[in-house]
């Protein structure tokens, strides 16, 4: 099999994989030796923080089909849930637009083209087809998209795939797999309560299909992360990987966290905002790393202040002054809240619970935070900000 | 409890021990196993974390260790014996619900006597069962009565042993009815060019309530006119003006209706819907207690194994048989039957038991061993000398 566009398209693909092993590739010797496929490769993961997709593919097929190996040791060698987890995000939702788009081509020549995907193709991929089909029957499992002949035709199912007649068209998932491609959406719709379920299959429409897709991806290029890489790639790679920590750990000052929901803080942060509401005089590693985390979820100067402020004895100026200094306003460095590892060093990690140890690996109380939000349903939340909006609001209406 | 009562328990449940043949779960080596002694101490220990291997036959051990309570657990593991959840790796687990009579809304504990409180949990049973027969489409269900008060069902369909705690909450919200959002069980069809609201006819709690709107609308429409609209009025939000525009449309639209357009009838049949959404969700939801669904790790009463709170047997039920199912006459072990023996009253009252009525007075008396037994294992007798 020589590589063809569409394995450089979807490289998380089986056939692709199986194209990069029959071309012969030996890793170890491409990532010392092929400059412009590990730049590709470092791209994937740099675009995957920054702008959560892998970017523009590279014109060679070759570089682009070769560089999701690379990405996906690079991201084993830093080794950092959250980098992983953006990382497949990542692939997956530039799967989603590529897929969505081959769906969607609905010109006539596209049975010619064996360089877009089929639905069928797809489902077939993530061994959904026994699992997944469409409520006017197109799909039945009859269709055989591994069959040669069908390979290059897409089967049945592309250009009408999800929509057909500017109708949506219907789909049947069976449940436990809906569960599992459903369980990282959020919204209320999603719920299997609110989903119609019957003899065990959930209907969904056509957009909704190609939502569930997207975690399928996820899914599978999640799959074996971290790998475990071999000494010899270790050290030829070591500067990228070095390059994708530092922008990780500069990823965590830039966060767009700007929600304060305090029932929603990591146990540290509980405890430390419960000691200075006391009264208690912190030691400065735990102000400062109180301070530092309440400025990284967004909260301003005046509003640390002010949320610190419960009792008489505390220190204002000195206060504002410190979150003024870990914000940059009196110093040019902006100061990022300690990791999880620092945090422990110095005493301050406490009532570690199981998010801790389980899904943010112990890695930094804002992973914490931003998983207990995402975890939330945004509208039952409310913002501390706007709690304390509402009670001097009221208290204007009363004087 | 007396230690002559413990004493004399034990030995008798390692006589039915000795007597019963078990049909162990599938795959019961690579389970957890758990039992609770027969111990003096205040509260009871829990024994876990052992292997068949570690058991030796399920038979034997049962009968050596004639244990209060066995359990077996939901999940399958690579290696069940090791001491903490980690090690034992984990590798799938049945779906398990469990209805308890202490957790039923229907149920006023102190005021329904045993058998009210078993029934109410057999209806609530029967609902769960179409939930997971009709919605879920599930093959392989086992009921079983739970020895207590209520009922255990395992789901082991392939489909179900892979997910996760946070699918099994799903699944939990889904036959409780928690979360849903009354404008979700609507969508949207196009007709003839415009967006039509319409009810989810299709399956879910969708189905049910227009399920519950054409029963509603059949018992409408056989009452006379001003009956019907005088029906209508007791709803919340619905006056007169609303009522006759609601009747008029379910009058003269029965078959759209039917196919769950809903835009016909106005704000007033909004209105009535939302009221019948938690009407339907109060009616038919199965109040299942969560942790046990969603924790993959959990440990549940063997079935053919006695409930050493009740001395009634942990017993699988046959579809075909639940309807005359009696917990109290089914779930009496044979071992106790055809003996008497002399117990101790200390909580008297009645009892009903196998069939029968039993008013019981305090102190010494002399009665069928199944009945001294639970009353023993209920800590309403000691035993007394023969």
């Amino acid at each position: 099999m020589t590589i063809q566009p569409i394995h450089a398209r979807y490289p998380f693909r089986e056939t692709a994989r199986q194209a990069v092993g029959e071309a012969g590739v030996d890793l170890a010797a491409l990532v010392a030796e092929d400059a412009a496929v590990v730049e590709r490769g470092v791209e994937r993961v740099v675009w995957a923080l920054e702008d959560g997709t892998v970017g523009d593919a590279h014109d060679v097929d070759r570089i682009e089909l070769l560089s999701y190996p690379v990405a996906r040791v690079l991201v084993s060698q830093v080794d950092e849930h959250i980098l992983t987890r953006r990382y497949a995000e990542a692939e997956a939702a530039t799967a989603y637009e590529r897929f969505t788009a081959d769906f969607a081509d609905t010109t006539e020549l596209k049975s010619a083209n064996a360089q877009q995907l089929s639905l069928s193709d797809l489902l077939a991929e993530f061994d959904l087809s026994g699992v997944i089909r469409s409520a006017d029957g197109s799909l039945a499992s009859g269709a055989s998209e591994t069959s040669p002949e069908r390979r290059s035709g897409g089967g049945i199912g592309d250009g009408s795939a999800v929509v057909s007649d500017g109708q949506s068209r219907e789909f049947r998932v069976e449940v436990g797999t809906y569960l599992d491609l459903a369980s990282d959406q959020r919204g209320d719709e999603w719920g299997l309560v609110n989903r119609a379920l019957a003899d065990g299959e959930v209907v969904v429409d056509g957009e909704e299909l190609l939502v569930l897709l997207r975690q399928a991806v996820r899914h599978r290029v999640e799959d074996g992360l971290p790998l475990n890489v071999p000494a010899a790639i270790e050290s030829e790679l070591e500067a990228e990987a070095a390059d994708l920590r530092e922008r990780l750990s500069e990823l965590d000052l830039t966060r767009d966290i700007d929600t304060v929901v305090p029932e929603l803080f990591p146990p540290c942060m509980k405890s430390l905002l419960d000691r200075v509401q006391k009264g208690e005089h912190l030691e400065h590693h735990s102000r400062f790393a109180i301070a530092s985390f309440l400025t990284s979820i967004g909260m301003t100067t005046d509003e640390i202040v002010d949320i610190f402020q419960v009792n008489p004895g505390f220190g204002e100026e000195a206060t504002r002054y410190q979150v003024d200094h870990i914000r940059g306003a009196t110093s040019p460095t902006d100061y990022s809240p300690p990791s999880c590892a620092t945090m422990q060093s110095y005493g301050d990690c406490v009532n570690k619970d199981d998010i801790c140890e389980d899904v943010i690996d112990e890695s930094h109380p804002l992973n914490y935070y931003e998983h207990r939000l995402d975890q939330e349903d945004e509208d039952d939340l409310t913002d501390w900000r706007e709690q304390r909006g509402d009670d001097d609001a009221e208290a204007d209406s009363e004087a | 409890m007396q230690e002559q009562t413990r004493a004399y328990l034990r030995g008798r449940f390692g006589d039915h021990y000795r007597r019963t043949e078990f049909t162990p779960p599938p795959e019961a080596n690579e389970r957890e196993w758990g039992y609770v002694p027969w111990t003096d101490s205040p509260g009871e220990t829990m024994v876990r974390h052992r292997s068949l291997l570690d058991m030796g036959s399920l038979e034997d051990f049962l009968a050596r260790e004639k244990p209060k309570h066995v359990y077996f657990s939901a999940g399958r593991y690579d290696d069940p014996g090791a001491s903490s959840m980690g090690a034992k790796t984990w590798r799938s687990s049945d779906l398990v619900f469990d209805l308890d009579a202490d957790h039923l809304p229907s149920v006023t504990l102190g005021e329904d006597s045993y058998a009210e409180m078993l029934a109410k949990c057999k209806d609530a049973l029967k609902r769960l069962l179409d939930f997971l027969d009709d919605d879920f489409g599930f093959d392989d269900l086992t009921v079983v009565f739970s020895g207590g008060r209520g009922y255990h069902v395992h789901v082991r369909d392939e489909t179900v042993q892979q997910l996760e705690s946070d699918s099994r909450r799903e699944i939990v919200d889904y036959v409780r009815g928690i979360g849903l959002d009354p404008e979700l069980v609507e969508t949207t069809e196009m007709r003839g060019g415009v967006t039509a609201r319409v009810l989810e006819t299709e399956g879910g709690w969708g189905r049910r309530v227009h399920e519950h709107l054409l029963t509603f609308v059949d018992d409408l429409l056989a009452m006379d006119d001003d009956e019907a609209k005088a029906r209508l009025q007791e709803m919340d939000g619905i006056g007169e003006g609303r009522a006759n525009t609601i009747y008029g449309a379910l009058e003269n639209n029965a078959e759209a209706l039917e196919a769950g357009n809903i835009e016909l009838g106005g704000v007033g049949l909004r209105t009535l819907l939302d009221a019948f959404v938690s009407e339907v969700v109060e009616q038919q939801n199965a109040p299942i207690d969560e942790p046990v669904t969603t924790d993959v790790n959990r440990l549940i009463r063997l079935p053919g194994s006695l409930h050493g709170g009740s001395a009634l047997q942990v017993q699988r039920i046959d579809r075909a048989d639940l309807d005359a199912f009696d917990p109290l006459v089914d779930a009496v072990p044979e071992t106790f039957v055809g003996h008497e023996i002399n117990v101790d009253v200390t909580d008297p009252g009645p009892v009903e038991l196998k069939g029968d009525s039993f008013n019981l007075q305090a102190g010494e008396v002399s009665v069928p061993e199944y009945l001294g037994a639970f009353l023993m294992a209920r800590g309403r007798a000691e035993k007394a000398p023969e």
